[in-house]
Order: structure tokens, then C-alpha cells, then sequence
């Protein structure tokens, strides 16, 4: 009977949640809202890259005094440009729209800037003088270097391939650090997005009356997991949702959209911090959802649920304000406590399992500890569930429910 | 199963919330097959027994068992809850709530849903079977929990305060269904305040104050343990007083007499019609439960100790 409870509820509880239009509503909100926001960039940069590319390739008519003597003349002129007779009424004629434009090249560009006066020819087409102005003496420059290795060099123009080691094997650097990362990733969106769910759906049944009618029929640990599983099962479906356009994005787009181009075959995937990076997961989701659950369980409403469960949350961000520690010092006390500490420990153990400096102690004691205490926080949230959801319209009595007897 | 056995069985069962006592050494058993009424005023502990019973409570000291046993959500697919405090998931469709409900006292979705469209229809909502429950109205609502009470045709029905918020309409459909289950050989402990309805059909009762048992037995015992015999009088003249009868109403031209254990009907109209009164009326009945009722918890002062015919305590 319990296996078959399960999977009914289980399904009672997923197929509610994905049948309701506000959950899509929600769900597709922020994907439509991403789709939205790299229309506008992948709009913008292809406009901006066209109108640099048009820019360069530009003639404009100008004229130019140049002091630093680094202009070259054919260029200038093959750019619509010629030498300034009268440098004196240069600026009072472009004013006055009798010259189109005057570029004056200091005698050091180190040290001053180029002077670049013109007619408005709009607010998105003045970048052309600029333009112009650079590329003259980009081309000047590379014109008398007269090496395109050296001007490649000196542009920073060429790649590099590094290789360190630990313990007398390659250490793999970030190629290794990125793929235990993604556990870090995974948990936050799973608990971010279901933290209000896994709080309200315990509620639910408190706030609706329907706890009597649930504990005579249901085992509370049944539906308790059978919650759990379900809103693990909506999470997935929400980040498939939600990762769906920066799939696309990166595929397709990733050019338009300057995405930095991540090599993803060079990611090392080493066996061990991928299955520590997985355990922590597992056990924090465990911990989390058990405490959000227990919380649920004491609160007679959301509202009052709030006040506590704000500060849980903010345990999951405790640990960024001391990441540089946690990279650079994991040894540290305070690294050390939060290491430890049950509802700091996943993020703090997980970002040090990346970097690598996680011992396998450490890491036992971690995964230990968490499941653990996910597994009594569970249990608790079972049992205020059972003893707690019947105090319809008040805050259950830890003391009470906790008592051999009532 | 042995049939000799209660079906339900508590014994010497006491309930403390910190430091209130609630339930008091309370016991008493539910035949099997029987009608039971459970009495008692706003706060006497019935809620809190029947929620100890079904494990939603812990109890602080004693036996509470059904079937033998103390419940588990085993039983669950054998059992008939309509709880005081009513409600179900109002933001599904009535459909899914009684499909849900179903499947979780053990049937299949089609079994489920199969019987959640002749429910319907029976009580004129098939119309609305994919409504929100909270677009229903509350009669509505409290016909669709009472749907999901009896759906797995329970052999153990109890029924908390089950007409509470019921327009007569409705009234009459639960006290139809109630009588089918009856019927159909169900055990039913229902808890009520309405004194008609246990006298319609309850074979036994017990009735609770401040967490003790009152009275407890068949109806017709516990109308013997309160003076359950009375007359009804019309008359002129004067009533005088007399060891064999209790004026228990007067009004004008009109009293009730409650006769004393040794005195008999005859024997008291004589005796009224030799004192010189002129009788036009004369109707011997039993108490009310009504009456009891009253006489128990309207004036604590008064209330009788019963002559105890069963497990009282």
C-alpha cells in the first residue's frame, strides 16, 4: 500500500503543479525574458559590429595636422584625409560647417589625447570620426613596424597552453574546477526554485484543512517524501525550461551574443570530485528540504513561515562572502567552521571540493554530517508534520510535539 | 477477524494538553455493525478521543483500539473519516480530488473515477466535475468530502459532527447515506448535537462531560438512568406535591411529571385525580434525549449520577 501511495502521490502532486497556467506562466517567463534579453544584445552587437566594420572601411572627408609625425600620408589620403592648412581656423570652421572634420594627432599619443572635432552627423554616426581617427593610426603604425608577427605580438594577438602538476601528475588547472562547479550550480537552482514550494506544499494541507482527511488515509512519511520527490521532478522540469535558450544561445548564437567560447572538450571530468561534488548535493538537498519542510510543518501560514525561513536561506549565501578565503585560504577558521556547519556545509564543501581543497576527511565528515542531518530533519519534518499540521490556525509547540506523550 | 471483538475498543484512555486535563479515564466499546452516537457538549473531548483514536493524537495513558489493533493508516482503506474541520485541495478540480482520495484508500483511477461520477450525479454536481473545488459553494464542498469519506465503502464510518453546516437538503442525503452504510453492515460512531438524528439512528451512546462518560449504554438505558419515565399532564386544579413523581414542567394548565423508580402510571393518575385535580390529559413517554441532554450539561447542579449499566468510569 505504501509503495502504491507513493507513486500516487507522487503523481497527484507533480501532475497538479505542471497542469496549472500560472506555473508556465512563471516557468516561461524568465526563459521569454532571457529570449528577450540576448534579442536585444544579439541586435545590438551585430549593429554595433556592422556599423565598426562600415565605420573602418569609411571615407570621410577630413583634414589633419599630425605632430607625432606617425601618420602616413598615402593612408590618411586613401582615408578621405589631407593635411590641414590652416590649423589655426580648423575648429571655427568645422563649427561654422564649412569643414566636415579636423583630427589633430598629438606629438605623443602615449601621453595626449587625439583631438577629433566634427559636424553632428547624428548620435549613433559621430562614432565614425573616432573611428576613423584610430584606424588611421592602427594602419600608420602597423605600416612602419612593417612585421604583421611583431604587430601581432604587440596587440597580444596569440594564444598560450599551460600545464601544472600535483603530486607529480597534471593538475588540470580550471578545466577541472568547472565540472564539480555545476553540482554548486545545480543546487541553487533547485533549492532557490524550490525552497517556496517545498515550504508551501507542507502548508498546503494545514491551511486547507485537509490534514485529518490525509493522516487517516496517508502515512505523513509517504507523503512527505512523495512531496519531495515530486518537487524534485518539477525543479528538473523548470531547469530544463529555464537552460533551454542559453542552449540555443551558446550553440547558435555564441558569436553575436560574445559569449566567452568555452572549449567544453578540454573540461576534465575526474572521477572523484564528481562523486563527491554529486554526495554533497545530494545530502544538502536532503538537509534543505527537511529543515524547509520541518518549518512548514510549525508555521500556520506562509506568512509566518517567512520569518524563519528567510534566514535558512540567507545560509546559502553566507559562504560567497568569503569564496576568496575559501579558494586562497581553505585552512582557515572560519573556512573551517563553515566547512562544518550543516546548513553552510554544502556550498562551502562543494566550492572547495572544486578547487581542490578538499581532503578525503573532510569530505567524509561532510557527506556524513550531511546526510545525517538530512535524514533526522526529514524525520522531524515527518513527525511535526504528523503532530503539527493539526494545529490549524496556530504555531505548533515544539515542547508539545517533541513530548513522550501529548 | 473475531467477530466477538468491539470494533472499536478504549480503555482507560487519558488525555493531557500541558497541564489541561481533557480526557479523564474514558472507556467504552463500538460493536460491530452497530450505529454508536457520541455525545457531548462543545468541549467535552469528543473531537480529541476520535483524533487519539486515529493516531492523529498521542494519548497520554490508555488503550485505543480499532480492530484489535491501534490504528494505522493500513486500517485507512477500511475507514470513513469526515473530520469537524473540513477541507480539501481547493485549487483542483473535484474530479482529481475525489481520483486522488480514491486511489490513496485503494482503488484504481478508473474504480475511482467511476464512482466519483455516479457520486455526482447522485447529488446533482456532475455538471461541476472539473471545477475548483473552491468555485463550488460550501454545501457543495461539504458534498464532495462526504463523497470522499464514503467512497471505498468503509466498514467503519466516523462521522464528526457529519450535518454540521448542512442545509436540510443535504441533511437528508447524509442521513440517507448513512443508513445505506448502516445497511450495508458498516460499523458508524458519529458525533452530533442533534438529538433526533441519534434517536433515529443510534442503537447506543455514550455521552461525555468534561472528558468522563455521563451515561452510556442503549438509548432506552440511559433514558432508565435519568428518570425516563414521564407524563405529560393537562389538567385545572393544583398539583400537589408527592413522593411518587418529580414536577420537572409546569406551564398553564399544562405540566411534566417525573416519576420516582417505585411508582407506576395508574398508580399516579389516581393519586393526582383523588387529590381533586380535573384531568383532560394524560400521555406517559420517556424522556427526551433532548431533555437529558439539558438536564446534563444546561445545569451542571442537576445533572444525575447514572446508574451505571456498562464499562462506565
Amino acid at each position: 500500500m505504501a509503495r502504491h501511495n507513493l507513486g500516487t502521490v507522487v503523481q497527484f502532486e507533480f501532475t497538479r503543479t505542471v497542469k496549472k497556467r500560472r506555473f508556465w506562466i512563471a516557468t516561461l517567463a524568465i526563459p521569454l525574458l532571457l529570449g528577450l534579453v540576448f534579442a536585444l544584445v544579439f541586435a545590438s552587437s551585430s549593429s554595433t559590429q556592422s556599423r565598426t566594420e562600415a565605420q573602418k572601411s569609411q571615407t570621410v572627408d577630413f583634414s589633419y595636422t599630425d605632430a607625432s609625425a606617425l601618420i602616413d600620408p598615402a593612408i590618411a589620403k586613401a582615408m578621405g584625409g589631407r593635411i590641414e592648412a590652416d590649423p589655426d581656423t580648423a575648429v571655427e570652421r568645422v563649427k561654422a560647417g564649412t569643414l566636415n572634420a579636423y583630427f589633430s594627432f598629438p606629438a605623443s599619443l602615449v601621453t595626449d589625447p587625439v583631438l577629433v572635432f566634427g559636424t553632428d552627423q547624428g548620435i549613433f554616426k559621430n562614432g565614425t570620426y573616432d573611428a576613423v581617427a584610430k584606424q588611421l593610426v592602427i594602419l600608420s603604425a602597423q605600416d612602419k613596424v612593417g612585421s604583421p608577427e611583431l604587430t601581432g605580438a604587440l596587440q597580444g594577438n596569440f594564444d598560450t597552453e599551460s600545464q601544472t602538476f600535483k603530486g607529480g601528475q597534471p593538475s588540470g588547472g580550471l578545466d577541472t574546477v568547472v565540472p564539480p562547479l555545476l553540482f554548486l550550480v545545480l543546487f541553487y537552482v533547485v533549492i532557490i526554485l524550490l525552497a517556496n514550494q517545498m515550504l508551501a506544499s507542507t502548508l498546503e494541507e494545514k491551511e486547507n484543512r485537509v490534514t485529518e482527511m490525509i493522516l487517516t488515509t496517508l502515512n505523513p512519511t509517504t507523503l512527505v517524501v512523495g512531496k519531495v520527490i515530486s518537487l524534485f521532478m518539477v525543479g528538473a522540469v523548470q531547469a530544463l525550461v529555464f537552460a533551454s535558450p542559453m542552449a540555443v544561445a551558446f550553440v547558435f548564437f555564441n558569436d553575436q551574443l560574445a559569449i566567452p567560447d568555452f572549449d567544453l572538450s578540454n573540461l576534465q571530468f575526474q572521477f572523484l570530485p564528481m562523486l563527491v561534488g554529486a554526495l554533497l548535493f545530494i545530502g544538502g538537498f536532503i538537509l534543505f528540504t527537511g529543515v524547509l519542510v520541518s518549518i512548514g510543518a510549525v508555521m500556520p501560514t506562509a506568512k509566518d513561515a517567512s520569518t524563519v525561513f528567510a534566514p535558512v536561506m540567507i545560509t546559502l549565501f553566507i559562504p560567497f562572502y568569503i569564496v576568496t578565503m575559501v579558494v586562497s585560504d581553505p585552512g582557515s577558521v572560519i573556512v573551517q567552521i563553515f566547512t562544518f556547519f550543516p546548513l553552510t556545509a554544502p556550498i562551502t564543501a562543494m566550492l572547495r571540493n572544486a578547487f581542490g581543497s578538499l581532503d578525503g576527511v573532510s569530505a567524509t565528515i561532510v557527506i556524513a554530517e550531511l546526510f545525517i542531518f538530512g535524514v533526522v530533519a526529514l524525520r522531524v519534518a515527518v513527525h511535526l508534520f504528523r503532530y503539527g499540521s493539526i494545529e490549524y490556525s496556530r504555531k505548533l509547540s515544539l515542547r508539545t510535539a517533541f513530548s513522550k506523550k501529548s | 477477524m473475531n467477530v466477538a471483538q468491539p470494533l472499536i475498543h478504549i480503555h482507560d484512555f487519558h488525555m493531557h494538553f500541558a497541564a489541561k486535563k481533557v480526557i479523564d479515564g474514558l472507556s467504552f466499546d463500538v460493536e460491530r455493525g452497530e450505529t454508536f452516537g457520541f455525545l457531548g457538549s462543545n468541549g467535552s473531548g469528543k473531537t480529541t478521543t476520535i483524533r487519539a483514536l486515529l493516531g492523529i493524537y498521542r494519548p497520554t495513558a490508555g488503550t485505543l483500539e480499532i480492530n484489535g489493533k491501534v490504528f494505522s493508516d493500513d486500517f485507512g482503506s477500511r475507514l470513513g473519516y469526515l473530520p469537524e474541520e473540513r477541507g480539501l485541495y481547493k485549487k483542483e478540480s473535484v474530479m482529481d480530488v475525489m481520483t486522488y482520495f480514491g486511489r490513496l484508500k485503494g482503488l484504481s483511477k478508473q474504480e475511482a473515477q467511476k464512482f466519483s461520477r455516479q457520486y455526482l450525479d447522485r447529488v446533482d454536481l456532475a455538471d461541476k466535475a472539473d471545477l475548483r473545488l473552491d468555485k463550488l459553494s460550501g454545501g457543495e464542498q461539504q458534498k464532495i468530502q462526504l463523497g470522499v469519506t464514503i467512497m471505498n465503502e468503509p466498514e467503519l464510518l466516523i462521522l464528526d459532527e457529519p450535518t454540521k453546516g448542512f442545509d436540510p437538503v443535504n441533511r437528508r442525503l447524509l442521513l440517507d447515506i448513512i443508513e445505506e452504510r448502516k445497511d450495508a453492515g458498516a460499523t458508524v460512531m458519529m458525533v452530533t448535537h442533534q438529538m433526533e438524528e441519534v434517536e433515529r439512528l443510534c442503537e447506543r451512546i455514550i455521552l461525555l462531560k468534561d472528558g468522563r462518560a455521563e451515561a452510556y449504554g442503549t438509548i432506552d438505558e440511559v433514558q432508565n438512568q435519568f428518570g425516563g419515565r414521564t407524563i405529560k399532564l393537562k389538567y385545572s386544579g393544583t398539583i400537589n406535591e408527592s413522593p411518587n413523581y418529580k414536577i420537572t414542567l409546569q406551564e398553564t394548565n399544562y405540566a411534566e411529571l417525573s416519576l420516582a423508580e417505585s411508582a407506576d402510571e395508574s398508580q399516579v393518575l389516581r393519586e393526582l385525580i383523588g387529590s381533586g385535580l380535573a384531568v383532560s390529559g394524560f400521555v406517559a413517554a420517556k424522556r427526551s434525549l433532548d431533555d437529558i441532554f439539558i438536564q446534563i450539561y444546561g445545569d451542571p447542579s442537576a445533572a444525575h449520577k447514572p446508574n451505571s449499566t456498562g464499562p462506565v468510569t
